[in-house]
């Protein structure tokens, strides 16, 4: 549910607060303090955008503005990261950045409703299942079995189809707009989106269908701290208004919304809510069960990552290297902007060229390439051009660190200068370089979780994603993940020990 | 044959050899002496081609380097020249990573490609000949400065080169170790190999075919060598 109609987006890793207000404040407003309602404006269309004249829109933007009218305050619109607003309740309303509630497309949830306070629901949403107009081959949601499949993380979606179709391999962005895009170019056969991000995103793609009915996945609601009872009968009493009066119907026509579902809502206002059937959190022996195998599949991931790149980067690393310090003039150039080009990027902008541009230029070439740039192929290849600036370097001072006479005997005996460097120095400035390599090897592991950017679900991205639907057991999961990690690098760090005292007397000198 | 004619080498506008010729015939044994800075070893390095050189040739066993004003030589003419010539340094420079016997057969394998097995036997019989049998399996580090150079010149042995220049060989190491690498290059003259040979000791001087003797980037004298220690 989250879409920057505009190309250029920000990441959301820290809170931006925009402040401004929407109507002239009735005159109670200045007794009261401001309705300050936290959410993510990079979210996008139709939930909170802005127009093409840059004016602050969409249906949650004008319901807020609605809701904040009714309680006689002032709507305040605090950002935040969508996967990270609950946790916004957790700190008074008045500090930088407090929020007196959230309204972002948050759904209905047990785990959520057992810690906050829950309104209303405001809009009963479907999941839809959004393909490519010219295939034929995922018609119904029975179709998904094998097929590539991007959802944001951490959402109902996400959620349903590892429930529901777990043939499906699921693959989990951050940012709507980038899952779209992948299936507009052929490189994710089908895309899962909440019904009102998946009305504005078929509007704006035509070749972009649903397939399959829309299912029934929940209610959005609107979450402030279980202290403010009086905050939260407000607002109960504010949405019933809306959907009585037909102000809600009004603002979701608007925007395309408005639909039967919206109609049961008025008849869901009699009963006790949050419903009873709402279900109860899984008892924790049976969460583990679940949520175990996938912690340990994504630590394999990530594994996998490290593994498969490193390798690369040394080899690649050490070519440049000897490129740079052997090599011909009209090479060390080159190599050295090679160098210090990918060093003076960030590994984050690197993947994101490599796995969102890279193909386009790709498929131009050579029509079907873009179908090779997978993301775990991406993330690898991004990993190994990143590292091999380091290792290079690396290299380039162990080369420099074995004495000249090494050289100069290795060519005394008759051996080619390509012989020499490759049986005699080479050999010593890779063990003289020892330490840093298998630091930086420490290093990569962690930067690895860079690219869940690429729809890579990793150890970082996979603890994100069940965080988002197991919020209790937050202290569990971060030592457990941290646990992870730690059993993978320490390892490494003992073999780099072992190692270095293994060649230590072998070391370059004389 | 080493014939070196008219060799003029300097290290940016410093002039280090002024002209140089010198002769060495095949089965005798010349020494280099002379004050420090000379310029006995550029010298050497030099005939091995591990130097530019600015004027004059170089020719050993038919492989000629021309003055090239500081340019490098081509590869191939250095190749060639490298297997005729061989080099053995006051600093040892015997590879670090490998073991003594490693060092030996290197050359061999990295150079000329003998097969291993063979390369490796012909290392132990000269590891034998200059009584390291023993240390076959050693590293580097764990050698005393004697046995490193007389591993060295086994190496450079092992690549079997027409002639051998000699920098120095015991200037690194102890009276007592320096008597057993004059031991093995006492034995080497006696079975006739050529060599060149820079050194301060007086005792292996006395005992070659001719000496030269270096001064300031010149040969100043030449001959016998009782003759030219004399002056
Ligand atoms: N790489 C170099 N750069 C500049 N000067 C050098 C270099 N190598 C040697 N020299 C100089 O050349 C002169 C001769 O040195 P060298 O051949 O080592 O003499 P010797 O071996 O007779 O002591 C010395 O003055 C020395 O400082
Ligand atoms: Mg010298």
């Amino acid at each position: 549910m989250k879409t920057s109609p505009q190309k250029t987006r920000l990441r959301t890793a820290t809170l931006v607060a925009v402040l401004f207000s929407l109507t002239a404040p009735p005159a109670r407003a200045q007794e009261l303090p401001p309705f300050r309602w936290g959410t993510d404006p990079t979210g996008g269309a139709p939930f909170n955008y802005q127009d093409a004249a840059g004016k602050p829109t969409g249906f949650e933007y004008e319901l807020a503005g609605y809701l904040a009218a009714k309680l006689g305050r002032t709507p305040v619109m605090v950002a935040g990261d969508w996967s990270k607003l609950p946790e916004q309740l957790n700190k008074p309303a008045g500090v930088e950045k407090g929020v007196d509630v959230i309204l972002n497309g948050y759904e209905l949830r047990a785990d959520l409703a057992a810690k906050y306070g829950v309104s209303r629901a405001y809009y009963a949403y479907r999941v839809a299942l959004i393909v490519r107009t010219d295939q034929t081959v995922i018609r119904d949601w029975a179709d998904l079995d094998g097929q590539r499949v991007g959802v944001l993380g951490g959402t109902v979606a996400n959620d349903y189809l590892v429930r529901h179709h777990p043939g499906a391999k699921v693959q989990t962005n951050e940012d709507v707009a980038n899952v779209v895009q992948l299936v507009a170019d052929k490189r994710l056969a089908a895309t899962v989106q909440d019904n009102p991000a998946a009305t504005h995103f078929l509007k704006e793609f035509p070749t972009l269908k649903l397939a399959g009915e829309p299912v029934k996945a929940g209610y959005y609601v609107i979450y402030f701290r279980r202290a403010d009872v009086e905050l939260g009968r407000q607002l109960d009493a504010a949405i019933a208004a809306g959907l009585r009066d037909g102000t809600f119907r009004r603002i979701y026509a608007k925007y395309g919304l408005w639909n039967a579902d919206q109609d049961e809502l008025v008849g869901l206002l009699d009963q006790p809510w949050p419903p009873a059937d709402l279900a109860a959190p899984a008892e924790a022996g049976n969460v583990w069960r679940r949520l175990l195998p996938q912690l340990f599949d994504a630590a394999g991931v990530t594994l996998m990552l490290a593994f498969g790149s490193f390798p690369l980067a040394m080899a690649l690393g050490l070519l440049v290297a000897v490129g740079r310090v052997y090599g011909p003039r009209p090479l060390r150039v080159p190599l050295g902007v090679y160098v210090e080009v990918i060093r003076g990027t960030p590994l984050l902008l690197q993947l994101y060229a490599i796995f969102y541009m890279l193909p386009v230029f790709a498929e131009r070439l050579i029509p079907g390439a873009a179908g090779y740039f997978t993301p775990f192929a991406c993330g690898i290849l991004g990993l190994a051009l990143n590292y091999s600036a380091y290792e290079a370097e690396n290299y380039r001072a162990g080369l420099l660190a074995v004495p000249r006479g090494q050289l100069e005997a290795a060519l005394a005996l008759g051996m080619s200068p390509g012989t020499a460097i490759r049986r005699i120095v080479v050999p010593q400035a890779v063990r003289l370089v020892i330490p840093p390599v298998t630091n930086d090897f420490i290093a990569l592991f962690k930067d690895t979780s860079v690219c869940s950017v690429i729809l890579i679900t990793e150890l970082t991205r996979k603890y994100n994603e069940l965080y988002n639907f197991n919020r209790d057991l937050i202290v569990e999961l971060v030592f457990l993940t941290a646990g992870l990690y730690l059993c993978m690098s320490y390892p490494l760090a003992l073999l780099a020990g072992f190692l270095e005292r293994r060649y230590a007397t072998t070391g370059g000198r004389s | 044959m080493i014939r070196v004619t008219d060799l003029v080498k300097s290290h940016g506008t410093t002039p280090i050899l002024r002209g140089v010729g010198l002769t060495v015939n095949v089965g005798e044994v010349t020494v280099l002496v002379g004050p420090s800075g000379g310029g006995k070893s550029t010298l050497l390095r030099c005939i091995n081609g591990l130097e530019t050189i600015d004027a004059g040739t170089v020719t050993a066993f038919g492989h000629t380097l021309h003055g090239t004003r500081g340019q490098p030589h081509p590869t191939a003419a250095l190749l060639g020249l490298r297997r005729a010539v061989g080099m053995v340094f006051q600093q040892f420079h015997l590879f670090p990573h490998m073991s003594a016997l490693g060092n030996v057969m290197a050359g061999q394998v990295h150079a000329l490609g003998v097969p291993k097995a063979q390369a490796e036997a012909t290392a132990r019989e000269l590891l034998a000949r200059v009584g390291l049998a023993d240390k076959a399996n050693h590293t580097p580090a764990q050698l005393s400065g004697g046995q490193q150079q007389r591993v060295a010149i086994a190496r450079t042995l092992a690549v079997s080169p027409r002639a051998i220049l000699f920098d120095e060989p015991t200037s690194a190491l102890d009276p007592v170790m320096a008597r057993e690498v004059l031991a093995v290059i006492r034995d080497l003259a006696a079975r006739g190999q050529t060599m060149v040979v820079v050194t301060h000791d007086m005792d292996l001087a006395r005992e070659a075919t001719v000496a030269h003797k270096m001064v300031a980037g010149r040969i100043v004298s030449s001959g016998r060598p009782s003759d030219v220690l004399a002056e």
